[in-house]
């Protein structure tokens, strides 16, 4: 469960609709369209698309779908709905061989709601070994990127845009990260009795050229996405060495504001999570959290 | 309707059916009145709504869907590999059912490839070694003729009138869905619930579009489509796994192209060299049963074995 990783799905790009550029008093000269062949350009772009290029200025994402276990001889299972989000900004940086760069920081959220009611659930009957198990939703604060990031990589690599572009359209996705690590919850000897930490995290993000490219837009308004998982089960459903996976399917979008969100979700931040209603702040400096770290506390927490 | 490597499925799925006959404008000599916007509150609406996004609200016109991506395996114990590139299309056309108790519909057919790609040359693969078996395997590409849909009606089979599942925020909307698949394997024996080789899968679709353009009754088709599709499954049969443990990963991205002239060169090359049937979709009328890629195998296999009899 490294992040249910939102922050890594989301590095990518997007483009929204055009917001009122700022009225100087004598009509500035047009500026050109941000292009996706310069570096400086490609790390404005993503900004836009991962937070803004204003510093301080927060971007919402928000997805939602279902989760379903994957075991040999058995048709996959639905066993229940799933809301996740990320609230981001960025700060901006610069250096004088690498150009200009930023730095994102985010909290991020991912709570399980009932297959038919929708309702946010903190129980779950576990359908194979028939135990009430309590529900560990993900709340990592924060999420943020370890060290800025340039136009130009610290070997002097330049930025690439590396959206697929069709018909005026940035479509991101087709690859996946592969998860495959030692286990912090698991033992010393994990190569020779397994319990290895295994999943597979991907999106998808499509965004508008024209917004991209907008050069008068901080950041990108339009942006849909999407979000797949397939991993061991998770730990708080204690399947233990049981033979599967769990599937997660979701699908979003990049909304305005917290008001946004759907009211399952807004109650629950609100009633349990209430520093989740905004990003940290820009210059936030503290070490990312993982859930890894949050299921150790939660189980510190329950002895 | 049993497919595999079927988006035809999914977008069945997330998309309900049918098609409403829109208001086919009256022609008012003066200035027609702009036909009311489709309204999803109402069966006929959800079905005009569905049949736009998946194809056209004019019977026979051919409409693709083109998506792109990596395919990657499954095996506990080992990091998941990066096996193929994949691309793929799908070209379809809607024609108008009516039915006496369900009302106005549509069917839709279409015919369906996925690439294997090799993920260095990124051309069709002929032969994959396959890492685990060490044998070298012969790629079968996806080519699945036809890939139809029941007909979709205002009135569901259970008699209850279709309601819209889909998501609309902020101006957009995005239907997503998933088709969990479990069922008699076509390359399996009488026995399987006994001795297992069933055939078992998932297929996650997700279409976005907007709101205005899919609510405009005066466009017959949602343009501005864009698509994720994702897929679980067993190891492709002419992978020859067998009963080893693991499964296949997909994760593609795609969208609605204006015509089939927009695909990529290498999927216009292929179906012109490879697959010529494919630049069209099947007839409205087309009564075949669907071919999924575990049927077409089964056909090469018994082919190959009556060859090898004689």
């Amino acid at each position: 469960m490294k992040n249910v990783t939102l922050a890594l799905a989301f590095v990518s790009l997007l483009a929204g609709p055009a917001f009122a550029a700022q009225k100087k008093a004598s009509p500035p000269p047009p500026k050109p369209r941000l292009d996706p062949n310069k570096p400086e350009d490609v790390l404005a772009m993503e900004r836009k698309v991962n937070c803004s290029t204003e510093d301080g200025k927060e971007a919402l994402y928000w997805f939602a779908g279902n989760v379903y276990s994957r075991t040999p001889g058995e048709k996959d299972r639905l066993l229940f709905g799933v809301h996740g989000f990320n609230f981001r900004t960025c700060r901006t940086f610069s250096d004088p061989k690498r150009g200009p760069g930023y730095r994102s920081v985010s909290r991020e959220m991912l709570i399980y709601t009932d297959k038919d009611s929708g309702e946010v659930i903190k129980k779950w009957k576990n359908p194979w070994t028939g135990e009430e198990v309590d529900v560990l939703d993900v709340a990592n604060d924060p999420v943020s990127m370890r060290e800025p990031t340039y136009a130009y990589a610290a070997d002097g690599v330049p930025r690439t845009f590396r959206s697929e572009v069709k018909d005026g359209w940035a479509l991101d996705g087709g690859g996946a990260a592969r998860l495959f690590y030692t286990n912090p919850l698991g033992g010393d000897y994990q190569e020779y009795v397994g319990g290895t930490y295994h999943a597979m995290e991907f999106g998808t993000q499509m965004a508008r050229m024209d917004d991209l490219t907008d050069p008068n837009t901080t950041f990108v308004k339009d942006r849909v996405l999407t979000w797949v998982r397939v991993s061991k089960w998770l730990p708080w459903m204690k399947m233990g060495s049981r033979i599967g996976a769990v599937v997660f399917n979701t699908a979003g979008l990049r909304l305005d504001s917290f008001d946004d969100l759907p009211a399952v979700v807004k109650a629950e931040v609100k009633a349990n999570w209430p520093v989740w209603q905004s990003a940290p702040p820009p210059d936030d400096a503290r070490p990312s959290m993982t859930s890894w770290d949050q299921f150790k506390r939660w189980k510190a927490d329950k002895k | 309707m049993r497919h595999s490597i079927t988006f035809l499925l999914a977008v069945g799925l997330a998309a309900t059916t049918l098609a409403a006959p829109q208001a086919k404008g009256r022609k008012a000599p003066a200035t027609p009145p702009p036909a009311p916007p489709i309204d999803l509150s109402k069966p006929e609406g959800v079905v005009a709504a569905n049949r736009k996004m998946a194809c056209s609200l004019e019977d026979g016109k051919a409409v693709v869907f083109w998506w792109k991506g990596s395919a990657y395996s499954r095996v506990p114990g080992e990091r998941d590999r990066a096996l193929f590139n994949v691309e793929g299309m799908n070209i379809r056309q809607c024609g108008t059912v009516k039915d006496p108790q369900r009302g106005d519909g549509y069917r839709l057919v279409s015919r369906e490839i996925l690439l294997f790609l090799d993920p260095e040359t990124g051309k069709p693969l002929e032969k994959w070694k396959n890492p685990w078996t060490g044998k070298e395997n012969e790629v079968v590409h996806v080519a699945n003729d036809p890939v139809n849909g029941p007909p979709s009606f205002p009135i569901g089979r259970d008699g209850a009138p279709v309601k819209w599942r889909g998501n609309i925020m902020k101006g957009r909307l995005w239907t997503t869905g998933e088709a969990p698949l479990f069922y008699k394997n076509a390359l399996g024996g009488e026995y399987q619930d006994y001795v297992g080789g069933e055939y078992h899968a998932m297929e996650m679709l997700t279409m976005f579009g907007y709101l205005k353009d899919v609510l405009d009754a005066s466009q017959k088709e949602a343009h501005d489509l864009t698509i994720a599709w994702a897929r679980t499954s067993d190891w492709l049969p002419w992978m020859e796994m067998g009963d080893r443990v693991g499964m296949m990963i997909y994760s593609t991205v795609g969208k609605r192209l204006a015509n089939a002239n927009d695909l990529s060169p290498l999927l216009k090359d292929e179906i012109a060299k490879n697959y010529p049937a494919y630049a069209a979709p099947p007839p409205l009328d087309d009564a075949r049963p669907n071919e999924t890629s575990w049927t077409y195998f089964k056909k090469k296999i018994d082919a190959k074995r009556k060859e090898d009899a004689k």
